[in-house]
């Protein structure tokens, strides 16, 4: 009955209807950004932007669906290579529709095998020959090995990476990825006002009891140093579980539902090459999503705790503000201390960036990735934060002073 | 059952808020009297273990109240001097919360909730927000809250503070009803409220116990006798500059002034009753608040 009406408490206040309302809002338009976000041409040329859009492109890429062996991608650089011939002054849209569009993840994907460590360079494919071209697992192999050396700054490191690098499953299966590749973004954006949301509304819970003799009846309440602080502490877990989720589903729904969902099973090696995390793209968004939900609970856990120290919510409501989207500035214009801020918890709400570049850690022989590491160092605090709170809060007025 | 004070004192820093109080209380209503500062809502605070003593101990039954924690909570109810509340809850979900906070199963938190509700008369409010309610519903939810557990302490901080006289009369009788079978412990600033529903009155004065006693050993234990007295209005700033003076009222030929004095201020005036209100003053002297009031 106290975790209900605790709840209640939050959800029943004005300024949190108006936030919530305003976040499902947003969960809205972000769903119509991304659905419109959308960029297919067909075969006459013309880039359509109707409902069906994204089932069309995935219909047309998936013509190339399945595994991708050397002679699929040989075949594929074969027509590129024929039509590049054809049209020396750049492909025109139909061509570039009826043809080109279905095969261009496979071009992508071989350019980057063929640039491990440098900038995009499309003019590589002009040095492929058929063979090269067949046997460019070959080449991908060899240069996980490159990468693994030169990123690997120690034998631990290096084995790691070797090791991690043999797990990639060759030869690659395709099919077409482009909702999950587009919702990464939106879902990056949409977690971090989630994440925000979630610890103003946990700054309220505490800070709720902060005016004038609110608390004096809370704390003479025969729970009122025990289970109805825990209650308030598990409210605020709940409502951070519930909003985040509740905000994702919104938007994965609603995207997922126009969209489709070709391309749950397709490697993130298709795009990300190099990337040191084996894993689908569909386990590339539910991981997101993940780190996202740790984010938002730290938040909420962080808010709490400064609101019982300080009082307030003034500070603590600033926090995750700071915390998720002024840090990366604050990291960017110091780039020496880098090693420190890929560990801060903006970069939850980055994995993006996190997945591109092999960011290792190495405490004594154990080398840990990036996004674990944050993701467990993240998951702890949020977790051993609390019950800080809980003693910050039970012992309020019973110091000597 | 008693509660008792050992020597308690608390200081903010270098203030004395409360300072060496022994005082032992039993079933019945208790009236705490001060002027502001006085540390009235510091005892009721620490009474409520919403602070500790820097010193000293409350002992309830022999047992220290803050050691016995929750088990002394759950027997105390407490409406505090500013009384606050969650303005976006109905008044039934802030009495519903309440009565889970102070550990009510939900069957009986539901019947206490509505039984209490139609006791302080908002069995009609009981779906409205909180924020709407007035004033004086809002003292009222407050000592239903207070009673949800059937408190055997009931300390209730300026209960009548804000309330026009009739909410204070309907308020006074309700705090009389309450008081049965318990300890009450409450202050105010209206010495008529506490005179009113009070068995036994302290008046506390620099965070000390100075006068304890009912009201007529409060009164009979005063020094200075109580006089009436009409004098012209242009005299009347240099009476108020030498006596203690309580009520002042206009009336056809100057002022009337009720005055504290051993020898009769003027020579018409008459010797009269003293009360309450008179002993706060004597001992208050130009910080009683009443008085104020009565030169306004």
């Amino acid at each position: 009955m106290m975790l209900k009406y605790e709840l209640k408490k939050i959800f029943t206040k004005r300024i949190n209807q108006v936030i919530l309302a305003a976040a499902l809002l947003v969960g809205i338009l972000l769903s119509c950004f991304a659905v419109g976000s959308v960029f297919y041409v067909d075969e006459n040329g013309d880039s359509p932007k109707g409902l069906n859009t994204w089932r069309l492109l995935a219909e047309d890429k998936n013509q190339w669906k399945g595994e991708l062996t050397g002679e699929k991608i040989a075949e594929a650089l074969r027509i590129d290579r024929a039509l590049s011939a054809q049209y020396p002054d750049g492909v025109p849209d139909d061509v570039y529709g009826s043809e080109m569009q279905a095969y261009s993840d496979i071009r992508d994907f071989v350019i980057n095998v063929l640039t491990p460590d440098s900038s995009w360079d499309a003019s590589v494919l002009d040095q492929l020959t058929d063979e090269q071209a067949e046997d460019i697992y070959d080449i991908y192999r060899e240069n996980l090995s490159k990468m693994a050396e030169e990123y690997g700054t120690t034998p631990e490191e290096k084995d790691l990476l070797n090791r991690i690098y043999e797990k990639i499953e060759i030869p690659l299966v395709y099919e077409a990825k482009d909702s999950w590749d587009t919702m990464m973004m939106y879902v990056e954006t949409y977690a971090i006002i989630l994440a925000v949301i979630a610890g103003f509304l946990a700054a309220g819970i505490f800070s709720g009891e902060f005016r004038p003799g609110v608390e004096d009846v809370f704390l003479a309440a025969k729970y009122g140093r025990s289970r109805a602080v825990k209650n308030k502490i598990i409210a605020g877990v709940l409502m951070t579980t519930v909003v985040y989720w509740s905000g994702m589903l919104i938007l994965s729904l609603i995207s997922f539902a126009i969209m489709g969902t070709s391309g749950f099973s397709t490697p993130v090696q298709i795009w990300e090459t190099y990337s040191i995390y084996i894993m689908t793209y569909g386990e590339y968004y539910l991981l997101s999503l993940l780190c996202g939900y740790i984010a938002s609970l730290f938040c909420a856990s962080l808010t709490m705790l400064v609101t019982v120290k300080m009082h307030t919510a003034g500070v603590a409501v600033c926090i995750p503000f700071f915390l998720l989207c002024m840090m990366p500035f604050v990291g960017r214009a110091l780039p020496s201390f880098s090693a420190f801020f890929n560990l801060m918890p903006d970069m939850l709400i980055n994995i993006i960036e996190c997945i591109k570049a092999p960011i290792l850690y190495q405490i004594g022989s154990v080398v840990f990735r990036q996004i674990p590491l944050i993701m467990v160092i993240y998951a702890a605090a949020a977790v051993a934060l609390l019950p800080i709170v809980y003693r910050s809060y039970r012992r309020r007025g019973l110091r000597k002073r | 059952m008693e509660l008792q004070f050992k020597n308690v004192s608390k200081d903010y820093g270098n203030i004395h808020a409360v300072d060496d109080v022994n005082y032992t209380m039993e079933n019945g209503v208790y009236g705490l009297l001060g002027v502001n500062g006085a540390g009235k809502t510091t005892l009721m605070r620490m009474l409520c273990t919403a602070v500790t003593p820097t010193e000293g101990k409350i002992l309830w039954s022999g047992k220290d109240i803050f050691r016995m924690g929750a088990a002394y909570r759950g027997i105390l109810g407490y409406l505090p001097q500013n009384y606050g509340f969650y303005p976006d809850l109905t008044v039934y979900d802030y009495m519903m919360y309440i009565a889970s906070i102070k550990g009510l199963r939900p069957p009986v938190a539901k019947k206490r909730t509505l039984r209490l509700l139609e006791q302080v008369g908002l069995t009609e409010k009981r779906k409205s927000k909180m924020r709407t309610l007035s004033g004086g519903m809002l003292r009222r939810v407050g000592i239903a809250q207070a009673m949800l557990n059937n408190p055997r302490i009931l300390v209730l901080d300026e209960p009548t503070a804000g309330l026009d006289p009739s909410e204070r009369i309907r308020f006074r009788n309700l705090i009389s009803e309450l008081s049965e079978d318990r300890l009450v412990l409450l202050s105010a600033h209206i010495v008529s409220d506490v005179e009113y529903i009070a068995n036994e009155i302290i008046l506390m004065k620099e965070g000390r116990f100075f006068r304890t006693g009912t009201a007529d050993q409060i009164i009979s234990s005063m020094d200075l006798d109580v006089w009436e007295c009409t004098v012209p209005k242009e005299k009347m700033n240099s009476y108020l500059k030498k006596y203690l003076t309580g009520n002042v009222r206009t009336v056809p030929g100057g002022v009337e002034l009720r005055v504290l004095s051993e020898t009769p201020p003027t020579d018409d005036a008459v010797r009269t009753g003293a009360t309450l209100e008179d002993a706060f003053l004597l001992y208050f002297g130009e910080k009683a608040g009443d008085r104020n009031d009565a030169e306004i």
